[in-house]
């Protein structure tokens, strides 16, 4: 799928290095996004548990990653990484979508989900390489008395649609209302302005959002810094999350190079 | 002309082909359509205008400043507060959750009394009527009237232990932590006066010995805070992080470098660190310090690596780093955040005062001047105290008030100390969650959730400076709770003990206007700094410290129950929206997971998945073995805040209590009870 | 007997006729009334006096807050400024501040124009429009317009549809961007 080329370009760069893997983005996240907890239950018919401990079942829109560097005790090295969704420059599950429920066509480049009109077919999930997408197996359950106030920002999803990270866009929806509010430009915002949820909660502020294309983002000068990779960046989608590691292996990791593959 | 079949049968053709002419069937599929989109089973969003309030979430034990956010008045969200000194803006995982644990349906909806084997709904005034009737014949009996208090910081302490010191009691203690640990040393053994402070902001080299900072140390957001402003992304570096500890906890993930120390063994290299710094010309100005250079010398390399598992090579390496750095700061503590020895908490002492670096922070001025003081409480050994009632030694309390803690689940060998707390008469519980110990006491008085209610925190430990901070309420009550401080000064009224003050409010205007503080800058989410510096004097405590430091290895397969944030915390159970960032190398369906290295797990003949039975301190649990090579040889690594017995659906019964297997033993030299490092026999299934 | 009726092609035809009518005429008349109930607000809000009489304009209650969202209907926060204790004649007015102001209960107001969660309108952005152009001139107007709740649906008859905001944005040069009106 061809490229759509936008002025604005919302991103992220997350410092490997820094993260601890607490676990605060997925929290902040799942709040934001009113995803209701997993309800416990045991899929007899599986066999397995359906509870949050099942990461098949669970829906992490922003998943923090375990990874290492496969050796053994004591040159054993781990690192956390969190994964929210790409929204990728040429996406994979927008072209098999039958219905047109997930797009790439707003200023800003946020590969778009819409709840009512997904039929729930699943081939997005299917194309996805970063696994970034879930489906709601069961319609979701509040523990009594917590759907009292759900997040304003997210509507709910019933059963059978898929959903996955988007940059907590009524987030940028309401930056740019106040940008309007003040008199300033809903289409030239400042660093900051615009915040994900994730990003803002994180204590060791490993995760840093902007706009890749404009020059006072912190952002764009990162994205292009040598220490900066993308997951999976031979597949051709054009991810814009970058991750930040002065950690050889962990950019080998990130395209599952092989060990005496030359890095491209 | 009569209606005959074939006319019947056009008329109804003709009125289907008019249908289509109408906007019925069109109309109808699209609103059906729309009906089948709004099941009303799934909840619908609230609007209204969105506002912020600023509060202190003490959620986590520490606590993070946050701000909670709201939609027509209702709290459905949390995010940091950037303005406030000691957050900067970060929030934990626990209290990102704050506004969903405000409805969790763990909560106790009011005060309960005990009625054979469930629980009966009373009123506040019953409740006050039925303890100030049994307080009054326990009036001067030492020892029968007790307190276990799980919050490190507040001033509600004050107000608790000065009413057990009115009716003539001092049994107040406190819930273990790396708190406590080293209040039993810089407090009591080695006399010192104030709190133990750690200045990550101004260091350049932050060596952890067993802390885990990053996650289960003192306050964990300000931590990743201070370390993270001094490692920018773009820039240099103005810190190295070094952790030393048998796992490669979260710390240790963004370490500079990873030093695997066995689980007993810190204190040991902690000497043998103290010792190569003596050996290069460093000295120390604390009393004692000729007998501590003796002790010091004992530990060489070869004595580290045989005490400890740290090669020559790499004790040399810190040590260096240590000496090259102009302002290294040394944190000790456990990676399980308790149970740890006085011998390591003291050897931390000692290594920051060799390095220049000792920070002691002064206590803020008491608002309830009977209140017993709080270092003094910090320093008592609660497990000791158990044990002791358990044996008859000491009298079994006839009314336990349990503040803040979930003594029956948190504390090491719980189930025998679960046993131990059952025999208190009346086991009081303030919780607000129906957590293991209020599901085994006699009355539960809950006391409201964080949001709901007035607290503040008194330099929450682990911070480099003296700092105050209050909470206000910002959420409007969900259920009939009492604030605990409010209802002990009803309670102190009812029964002649006079602390003072009628309201709690009172309290801590008091002692916001002793420290110098602005109330209305507190109460809008900031924090008041204090430049002031405690007193560094005291005794390095040398002759205890030996006999600690010289106590035989523990043998066998050793235990390093770690404590992580997002699991939750003893008092808090893993929250709704944090049961997903628990890894399934740690928990799955029921099964906890315990990590050991490839290497261990031959030794014990088990393999990747194997189930296995752990005994340690006359109990035993049941898991799964997960292989990471982050766990020293030798070493099982266990998660702490599973097996949940209470609570809710989605944490009861996963997993297993790790607290139970924590092997209690006196601590020779010292006495007091020490558990971290433990032996544990690992035995397959 | 097998003679062929004459008039058989017209009485068919007819019948065809009738019964289309018949539908049609169901359809555009009866239907309607079938599908929608009519409700009435809770509190009969009178625009007129509080415009005409006291001088209010469309803002003094419907305005933009300071992170630029929509104070749509006004909340008790804001009608009690004026009405915390009965300050008119009207029955309405007391039955307002005895059921709600003083009961704390917010007013139950029935949104003419309320959209599904998965829809975010901001008004904001809209600014440059008149009121008027999307809202009907209730300046003037002592009784509140009926509110017509389809049955079926839940939703009221005068909820904007998707195709009418699309129509406006292409219109205007706006982009139609999925994201740009959904949630």
């Amino acid at each position: 799928m061809h490229a759509k080329e936008f002025k604005i370009r919302w991103g992220m760069v997350i410092d490997v290095d820094k993260c601890t893997g607490c676990g605060a983005c997925m929290v902040a996240c799942q709040v934001e996004n009113n995803i209701a907890p997993v309800t416990p239950e045991v899929d007899a018919w599986a066999g397995v548990a359906y509870d949050a401990s099942n990461k098949l079942r669970t829906l992490n829109w922003l998943t923090v990653y375990e990874i290492n560097n496969k050796k053994a005790f004591p040159e054993y090295e781990v690192a956390y990484m969190p994964r929210p969704c790409m929204q990728c420059a040429s996406p994979a599950c927008v072209p098999v979508c039958p219905v047109v429920a997930t797009d790439k066509n707003e200023e800003g480049g946020i590969v778009s989900q819409i709840y009512p009109r997904c039929i729930g077919c699943r081939y997005c999930m299917a194309a996805c390489p970063y696994h970034a997408r879930y489906f709601n197996w069961f319609d979701p359950t509040w523990p009594a008395g917590m759907a009292k106030a759900l997040s304003p920002s997210t509507s709910t999803r019933p059963r059978g649609v898929v959903e996955k990270c988007n940059f907590c866009h009524t987030r940028f929806q309401q930056a740019k209302d106040k940008a309007r509010q003040e008199g300033g430009d809903p289409n030239s915002l400042a660093d900051g302005a615009y915040n994900t949820a994730c990003a803002e909660v994180c204590p060791s502020g490993a995760i840093l959002f902007g706009d890749l294309n404009n020059p006072a983002h912190k952002v764009h000068a990162l994205a292009h810094s040598k220490h900066s990779f993308r997951l999976l960046e031979r597949l051709g989608l054009g991810p814009q999350v970058y991750y930040y590691s002065k950690r050889e292996w962990v950019h080998r990791l990130g395209d599952n190079y092989l060990p005496n593959e030359k890095k491209a | 002309m009569g209606l005959d079949r074939r006319a019947f049968i056009k008329f109804i053709v003709g009125g289907a082909a008019g249908t289509l002419f109408t906007p019925i069937p069109w109309k109808l599929a699209d609103d059906s359509s729309i009906w089948s989109q709004n099941w009303s089973w799934i909840p619908r969003l609230k609007s209204g205008a969105v506002t912020a309030d600023a509060t202190y979430s003490k959620l986590c034990s520490a606590g993070c400043a946050v701000k909670v956010k709201k939609v027509g008045g209702l709290a459905f969200g949390v995010k940091g507060n950037a303005d406030n000194a000691l957050s900067q803006g970060g929030v934990c995982p626990l209290c990102a959750n704050g506004a969903q644990m405000l409805r969790s349906p763990a909560r106790v909806a009011g005060p309960m009394k005990k009625d054979g084997s469930a629980f009966k709904a009373i009123s506040w005034d019953e409740a006050e009527a039925l303890l100030a009737d049994k307080l009054k014949g326990l009036k001067g009996q030492s020892g029968k009237v007790a307190a276990i208090s799980g919050d490190g910081s507040g001033t509600a302490n004050e107000v608790l232990s000065g009413f057990l010191a009115g009716l003539g009691s001092s049994a107040y203690y406190y819930m273990p932590s790396d708190q406590t640990t080293m209040a039993k040393a810089w407090n009591g053994i080695m006399g010192g006066s104030g709190q133990i402070g750690y200045d990550l902001e101004g260091a350049d080299l932050v060596l952890c010995i067993g802390a885990d900072i990053m996650d289960a140390f003192g306050p964990t957001v300000r931590n990743q805070k201070a370390i993270a402003a001094k490692r920018p992304i773009e820039g240099d570096k103005t810190v190295t992080l070094l952790y030393a500890g048998p796992v490669r906890t979260r710390t240790a993930a963004v370490a500079d470098t990873w030093v695997p120390v066995s689980p007993d063994g810190g204190a040991a290299f902690a000497l043998g660190l103290a010792n190569l710094l003596i050996k290069s010309g460093k000295g120390a100005s604390l009393g004692g310090f000729g007998e501590f250079a003796e002790l010091a010398a004992k530990f060489g390399p070869d004595a580290v690596e045989k005490a400890a598992g740290v090669k020559t090579e790499a004790l040399m390496t810190v040590a260096k780093a240590l000496l090259m750095a102009k302002n290294p700061v040394v944190v000790v503590g456990s990676g399980s955040g308790q149970g740890g020895g006085v011998a390591l908490a003291a050897a931390g002492v000692a290594l920051n005062a060799l390095l220049g670096s000792l920070t002691v922070l002064p206590e803020f001025p008491k608002a309830v001047s009977h209140a017993p003081d709080r270092s003094g409480l910090l320093a008592k050994d609660v497990v000791a105290w158990l044990a002791d009632v358990d044996a008859g030694k000491a009298p079994t309390p006839e009314v336990l008030f349990v503040y803040e803690a979930n003594p029956a689940y948190a504390l090491p060998q719980a189930a025998a100390m679960a046993k131990t707390l059952d025999k208190a008469g009346l086991l009081v519980s303030f919780s607000t969650y129906m957590d293991e110990t209020a599901a085994l006491a006699d009355l539960i008085l809950p006391a409201p959730h964080p949001f709901e209610r007035l607290d503040d925190a008194q330099s929450p430990y682990g911070l480099g400076k003296a700092t105050y901070l209050l909470a206000t309420a910002v959420a409007a009550p969900e259920k009939d709770c009492k604030s605990t401080p409010d209802f002990i000064l009803g309670l102190a009224g009812k029964l002649g003990v006079d602390l003072g003050f009628g309201a709690f409010e009172d309290v801590l205007k008091a002692k916001v206007q002793a420290i110098g503080a602005d109330w209305d800058a507190l109460a809008a989410g900031g924090a008041f700094v204090s430049d002031r510096k405690g007193s560094a004097q005291a005794d390095l405590g040398a002759s205890a410290l030996a006999k600690a430091a010289a106590a035989p290895k523990a043998q066998g397969t050793l235990l390093a129950a770690l404590d992580h944030l997002n699991i939750g915390t003893g008092a808090l159970a893993t929250p709704p929206h944090a049961l997903l960032t628990v890894r399934d190398t740690e928990l799955y369906g029921k099964d906890l997971f315990v990590q050991m290295c490839a290497a261990t797990a031959k030794s014990l003949g088990v393999s990747e998945g194997a189930k296995v039975k752990l005994t340690a301190g006359g109990s035993e649990i049941t898991a799964r073995v997960a292989l990471n090579e982050g766990v020293m040889t030798g070493v099982v690594a266990a998660p702490l805040g599973l097996g949940r017995t209470a609570w809710d659906p989605f944490t009861k019964g996963k997993g297993d209590n790790v607290s139970k297997i924590l092997a209690v033993s006196a601590e020779p030299g010292t006495g007091y009870s020490v558990w971290a490092g433990s032996a544990v026999s690992v035995a397959k299934m | 007997m097998e003679e062929k009726k004459g008039t058989k092609c017209c009485g068919g035809f007819l019948a065809f006729v009738l019964g289309f009518l018949l539908s049609v005429v169901a359809g555009w008349v009866l239907f309607p009334g079938m599908l929608y109930s009519e409700l009435d607000q809770p509190i009969p809000f009178s625009h007129k006096i509080h415009v005409e009489d006291q001088g209010l304009t469309c803002d003094s209650c419907h305005f933009f807050r300071e992170d630029g969202s929509y104070q749509g209907l006004p909340t008790n926060e804001q009608c009690s400024g004026c009405h915390s204790e009965v300050v008119g004649q009207t029955q309405a007015e007391a039955k307002y501040v005895q059921e709600y102001v003083q009961k704390n209960k917010e007013v139950p107001w029935l949104n003419y124009q309320y959209q599904p969660d998965n829809v975010l309108f901001s008004h904001k952005a809209h600014e440059p429009f008149e009121c008027t152009e999307c809202h009907p001139d209730v300046a003037k107007a002592d009784k509140a317009p009926k509110y017509y709740e389809n049955k079926l649906s839940g939703y009221s008859k005068q909820t904007m549809k998707m195709w009418q905001c699309e129509r406006c944005h292409a219109e205007n040069g706006v982009s139609n961007a999925c994201h740009v009106c959904h949630k």
